[in-house]
């Protein structure tokens, strides 16, 4: 049934049809409508679950963790500085694999402090050993929500559900809620192996040394890498359960014939292919690529997809400082690695709240490369007029 | 591999930190110096202990292994254990004289009787010249075993000093009679007015028997060496006891009753003259020439034998004391004795460590007295026993008790007699014998923990208010509630009790308790010493690992 | 599982990795085999952690985890969260040091405390980072050296008090906050029984000794943590709602030198004018919290005396006639 829904509500309400059993949480805008949404349900009786109002992101972290651990399906949201606070938390949420979701509202990191968007925040934690989806829409955040459940329980991984904060978080849009029925068919009850109880006592988090570390390492390496047919086949599932699928790791658009891909993550991708069918008819052969899975790093994907194409333009919200985009570094090491020499320019935009507007995204794919200078990447230019960048 | 992410309990287990130690506990029981000062050599902590359960029949069983009397010495004994006992350091030392004397009592009254140790009768007899405390212990221990045993006394009355030199007051003559027949029940035969020499010759003895043991005790006071010709109004301390006992109370003072009596001597047998003399109306002062307890001179002074709390009482009775006094003389008018003049005692002892006191010129005082009782110590009379007396044990002759120790202590002489007894049965059965001396105590309250303990009063028998009327006995005996609560009080020095310090402190899951005990796993123990360092009574040692 | 002990289950058993003598290791194992296996323990990163689990190995016998350093009332949050989320009531129990407990976990334990999670924390008070090598931490009393807190020239070591932690928590109004020590394990067992009635936060502070931190002979761990009681500076008190409920009375006040001499971090305090004052202080420090505690003159039975008084579970024995220990021993 479609309902116009603000995205965090509608994520709520995706929450609520998994049955979590523990949701904690810390206010951070824009993160804060979700759990709003969510203690309103409890409050309500229309969620089952204990809702532990954290003393900060650590403290949610760790509860969802326990939570986790003591047998129960769990749910934390966060964003930007919170997620740092996590950070320690979260990577040990990994290293005990415990199958927790959360969804990062993604916004930019201060300083200087700034509440609005980018992907600084989530792709700081990339190394944390989570699985983390990048959402387009409020629809795909819902269905992205329930299908993260089945995922994160079916590979013992935690799952990170990135929403660009306000442009998804705050936006009402059309969302068809999925029934009941239909996500308990598709999302088993939780049931965790590893769970703390005296009739089965464990060691859970106990010391290592070098004598095994490195082994928990590869292990943990191996089962984020073994995600990524999980992720697909879930998503087709989904499809053939609920009617929508959401690329699985990555969605191609008109990229058949294309000889320049932009590639992107998240909301932005609308604006993209907006640019795309203009370029297009225009005489452009452009096609958009949407990276949805950016950890695990699909690289054999990216690769098929982008074998034709003889430049790539990758738009990121978020920028490793001192070294540039983070995305199109692990392309060009991807495409690399395949032997092709295919050149990536990378374009950091859209920080702290910025709009990446059709115009700036049609002025990226128009300018020069400017790789010869031997800079890796390039800001997006700040604001650009319609029609400076009309050049048709 | 891939490592496991949960990992099995306990299974620590197979890391054996047991390889860090440098030193281990080791439970280990000692023997406390309650025991080891008992001249008696009785194991009190035992017997305390089985008295704690209120195991009463087997704790007089327990205690009566070593010495038959134990209502008669919880009453006399001057009961040095409790000057050893570590409780002092805590609060005060268990009243252990008044369980003896309490077990001897219950036994008496449920005419408990002693049990053979061994039912095969031995054929091979033994003679025991002396029923006194000696004679009767070593008789016990030998009829215990089975052997045939003939005690020869030359006395009416058996108990030897015990019945002669000990006053009612202390120790009445029932409770004696009662122990002595309990020993005698075990089928002991007695011969008594059978002096040797007299009555049976030495030979006779020699020849009867397979081994003889003499427990002649020392009878003889040793005379003050004063010149008077004139023993008018002089009379030794056990002549004076002895003539009480028999019954002749009124008769020692009758004649001329003295209002002032000077006892001279320092020993116990002084304080029970003195104490006597009170009960018979007459002031009394005992001259003595040590100091008193607790305040003897550095480098001279030697302090009083008799029993502290023996002067305590006869203080309490009224008894006068003149310390490091020694007597110039009597002084008589005629016959009449009007007094004694005493001089200050500086040296009591010579080099040779005999009493020889020197007495300061100038220093003469005058004690009026119309009787003189010298108490100053007594000899063994060998007379017809001179040839046996120069036997060994390898002629089939043992000696002991008073005759030849130097402590003239009624425990004293019982442990002789036990002593004498294990020793004739192993010579019978041709088997060595380890002469069983009193163990060296071990443990001393520094080795304890002492603040583990509650602190507890101590309970006492009552005292008597008219103690002065007559000759009964000045302090009853403990009630049962005192009597359980006294062997409560027992620290059990050296001895586990199993109060699971050990095992609630090893921080490693070490010491393993099992039924009846705990066990160190050497697997885990890394030799911390927290449980030898709490363990209350000291029952662990710590030992460095060697190799 | 290990079952070698009939008498007691071991949720902490042997093969752990902690220093001879250690008063963390004790307490734990006094702790959690008064609580039992069928509860969950949730630990802090620190010494009792390091120690217990190594390499695959673990010397818990019962459900156990640890997360990181600061979280472990949180991850105990969660875990309770979820038992009752699915109507089980198995106990909650965190074990933290004073690092994780006084500095970098306080934030989460008022978190904790303040939502009413039915959790006990229990908080082993080594009074330093010990498992980092001996860094002073809140806990850490005034003037004690550690290597962050060192003695020299111008310092006679911590400079600051030991934070009053113990007040802070209850400070929550919560059902039930105490301190305890090794030393005195009726005092301890009846607390953890009590924490263990009660529903809804309840915190332990327990005084654990060092012998490497602390600097004194492995053997003194208990004898060390009598004496903090018996000198006044460690009050052993029971708090329900921020109301001071329970104290146990001093049977006879210790001057604090004879806690202080057998420990090597305060030797530095003794022979020179400026350690001499700090003494003094220390013994006002222990003056105040008598004062304030009422520790000499509480209307109370429970005493140092009383509390430590040893049961007899055996009649004793004789040493002339009884088998001894060892021989028990040798028919393991």
């Amino acid at each position: 049934m479609k309902q116009l829904l603000e995205g965090s509500q509608a994520v709520a309400e995706a929450v609520r049809l998994c049955r979590p059993q523990v949701v904690a949480a810390y206010p951070i805008t824009p993160q804060t409508h979700i759990i709003e949404h969510l203690a309103q349900q409890v409050a309500n009786g229309e969620l089952a679950a204990e809702f532990i109002n954290a003393e900060s992101e650590f403290g949610a972290a760790s509860i969802v963790l326990g939570a986790v651990a003591g047998g129960a399906r769990a749910f934390t949201a966060t964003a930007s500085q919170g997620l740092l606070l996590m950070t320690e938390v979260l990577y040990n949420i990994a290293g005990l694999r415990l199958p927790v979701v959360m969804v990062c509202a993604n916004r930019a990191v201060g300083a200087p402090i700034n509440i609005f968007s980018d992907h600084q925040d989530s792709m700081a934690l990339r190394d944390a050993g989570w699985i983390q989806l990048y959402v387009e829409s409020n629809q795909e955040a819902v269905d992205t929500l329930i299908q993260a459940y089945r995922i994160a329980e079916a590979c013992e991984l935690p799952v990170m559900v990135c929403m660009d904060g306000f442009f998804l978080t705050h936006t009402f849009e059309s969302v068809d809620l999925p029934t009941q029925a239909a996500v308990d068919d598709f999302l088993p009850p939780f049931h965790f192996v590893r769970t703390l109880d005296p009739a089965d006592p464990m060691t859970l988090g106990g010391g290592s040394e070098a004598d095994n570390y490195q082994e928990y390492r590869s292990a943990q390496q191996a089962a984020v890498e073994d995600a990524q047919p999980v992720i697909e086949a879930f998503d087709a599932e989904f499809d053939d359960r609920f009617g929508r699928a959401h690329g699985g790791l990555l969605q191609a658009y008109r990229l058949d014939g294309a000889e320049t891909a932009l590639l992107g993550m998240g909301s932005l991708m609308g604006a993209v292919r907006d640019v795309v069918d203009k370029l297009r008819d225009r005489g452009q052969a452009v096609g958009a690529l949407r990276l949805r899975c950016f950890r695990p790093f699909p690289a054999q994907a990216l690769v098929r997809y982008l074998s034709g194409v003889q430049r790539i333009i990758v738009l990121e919200k978020a920028i490793s400082i001192g070294a540039g985009g983070i995305l199109a570094s692990e392309l060009r090491a991807a495409l690399h690695q395949a032997g092709m020499m295919t050149p990536v320019e990378s374009v950091i935009g859209g920080l702290g709240g910025r709009d990446l507007t059709p115009q700036v995204i049609e002025s990226v794919f128009h300018e020069t490369s400017r790789d010869e200078m031997g800079a890796t990447f390039r800001f997006a230019p700040d604001h650009v007029m319609p029609d400076e960048t009309d050049h048709g | 591999m891939t490592p496991k992410l949960d990992i099995e309990p306990g299974s620590s287990t197979a890391y054996h930190t047991g390889d860090w130690r440098t030193r281990q506990p080791v439970y280990r029981n000692k023997w406390p110096p309650c025991s080891q000062t008992c001249p008696a050599s009785e194991d009190i902590q035992a017997w305390l202990a089985l008295a704690t359960e209120q195991h009463w029949q087997a704790a007089w069983q327990k205690l009566t292994e070593r010495n038959p009397f134990p209502a008669t010495m919880g009453r006399i004994c001057y009961h040095a254990c409790e000057s050893a006992c570590n409780r002092k350091h805590l609060d005060s030392a268990v009243n252990i004289h008044a369980m003896e004397r309490y077990l001897g009592d219950r036994a008496i009254t449920r005419k408990w009787s002693h049990k053979p140790v061994c039912d095969t009768p031995q054929t091979q007899r033994v003679a025991i010249v002396g029923a006194g405390p000696a004679g009767l212990s070593c008789a016990f221990q030998l009829a215990r075993h089975g052997y045939p045993v003939t005690i020869f006394d030359a006395q009416a009355v058996p108990g030897g000093t015990l019945y002669s030199a000990i006053p009612d007051y202390r120790l009445p003559k029932s409770v004696l009679a009662s122990e002595i027949d309990a020993i005698l029940a075990l089928g002991i035969e007695l011969r008594l007015n059978s002096r040797v020499g007299k009555e049976i010759s030495e030979s006779d003895l020699r020849d009867q028997f397979d081994a003889v043991f003499l427990a002649i005790g020392s009878q003889r006071p040793r005379q003050y060496p004063g010149k008077e010709s004139s023993r008018h109004r002089v009379m030794s301390g056990l002549e004076f006891l002895h003539r009480l006992n028999r019954g002749e109370q009124i008769a020692l003072l009758s004649e001329r009753k003295p209002k002032h009596v000077a006892v001279v001597g320092g020993g116990n047998t002084a304080i029970d003259v003195a104490r006597c003399i009170r009960r018979l109306g007459a002031e009394v002062t005992v001259i003595c020439a040590q100091d008193s307890h607790g305040n003897h001179h550095r480098e001279l002074g030697t302090e009083m034998p008799a029993s502290l709390q023996e002067v305590i009482e006869a203080e309490t009775e009224g008894v006068q004391f003149i310390y490091r006094a020694g007597i110039r003389r009597l002084v008589r008018s005629g016959e009449h004795l009007s007094g004694i003049e005493i001089a200050h005692v500086d040296q009591v002892y010579d080099r040779h460590g005999d009493f020889n006191p020197v007495l300061f010129d100038g220093t003469e005082e005058f004690v009026p007295a119309g009787l003189a009782i010298f108490a100053i110590g007594q000899e063994t009379d060998w007379q017809g026993l001179e040839q046996l007396s120069q036997s060994t044990q390898a002629d089939g002759v043992w000696l002991g008790g008073d005759a030849v120790s130097k402590s003239k202590l009624a425990a004293t002489a019982v442990g002789s007699g036990y002593q004498a007894a294990m020793s004739i049965m192993a010579d019978l059965k041709g088997e060595p014998f380890v002469f069983d001396t009193h163990k060296k105590a071990q443990i001393t309250f520094r080795q304890m923990s002492l603040h583990y303990y509650p602190k507890q009063s101590r309970h006492e028998g009552e005292v008597s208010e008219q103690r002065l009327d007559g000759f009964n006995e000045v302090e009853t005996g403990l009630l049962d509630d005192d009597a359980t609560h006294e062997a409560r009080r027992c620290l059990s020095c050296g001895v586990c009790f199993m109060c699971d310090n050990c095992w609630h402190f090893c921080p490693d899951a070490a010491v393993i308790k099992k039924a009846g005990g705990y066990g160190i796993d050497d697997d885990y123990c890394k030799g911390c010493g927290i449980c030898a360092q709490e363990c209350p009574c000291g029952h662990i040692d710590m030992e460095r690992l060697t190799g | 599982m290990d079952k070698r002990d009939p008498f007691r289950h071991n949720v902490l058993t042997s093969g752990h990795r902690a220093c001879s003598g250690c008063g963390e290791a004790m307490a734990a194992r006094m702790v959690t085999d008064l609580i039992g296996p069928d509860a969950i323990y949730i630990n802090a990163t620190g010494c009792l952690q390091v120690f217990t689990t190594h390499n695959q190995q673990s010397a818990w016998q019962a459900p156990w985890i640890h997360s990181v350093f600061a979280n472990a009332a949180a991850v105990a949050s969660g875990v309770e969260a979820a038992l009752r989320a699915k109507g089980k009531d198995t106990p909650v129990v965190v074990q933290a040091g004073d690092g994780g407990t006084f500095d970098i976990g306080l934030q989460c334990l008022s978190g904790m405390i303040e939502r009413g999670h039915d959790v006990l924390f229990v908080c082993y008070d080594n009074e330093a980072y010990m498992n980092t090598g001996v860094q002073r931490s809140s806990s850490t009393p005034h003037a004690v050296r550690t290597t962050t807190s060192p003695p020299g020239r111008l310092s006679q070591g911590k400079h600051h008090l030991k934070k009053d932690v113990i007040s802070i928590i209850a400070a929550h109004h919560m059902p039930y906050a105490a301190t305890a020590t090794i030393a005195y394990f009726p005092d301890l067992k009846a607390k953890v029984e009590k924490a263990m009635r009660i529903k809804g936060p309840r915190f332990l502070q327990i005084l654990s000794p060092c012998p490497l931190g602390w600097v004194h002979d492995s053997a003194l761990s208990v004898t060390v943590s009598r004496l903090a009681v018996e000198t006044g500076l460690f009050p052993l008190i029971e708090l329900e709602h921020g109301e001071l409920t329970g104290v146990m009375r001093l049977a006879e006040q210790k001057p604090v030198e004879e806690y202080l001499r057998p420990q090597g971090r305060f030797k530095h305090l003794f022979g020179s004018k400026a350690g001499a004052v700090e003494l003094r202080h220390l013994q006002a420090l222990a003056d105040a919290r008598i004062r304030r505690y009422g520790l000499l003159d509480a209307d109370t039975q429970w005493d140092t005396a009383c509390a430590m008084q040893s049961v007899r579970h055996g009649r004793g024995g004789y040493a002339s006639s009884m088998p001894t220990s060892e021989a028990v021993k040798n028919d393991t």
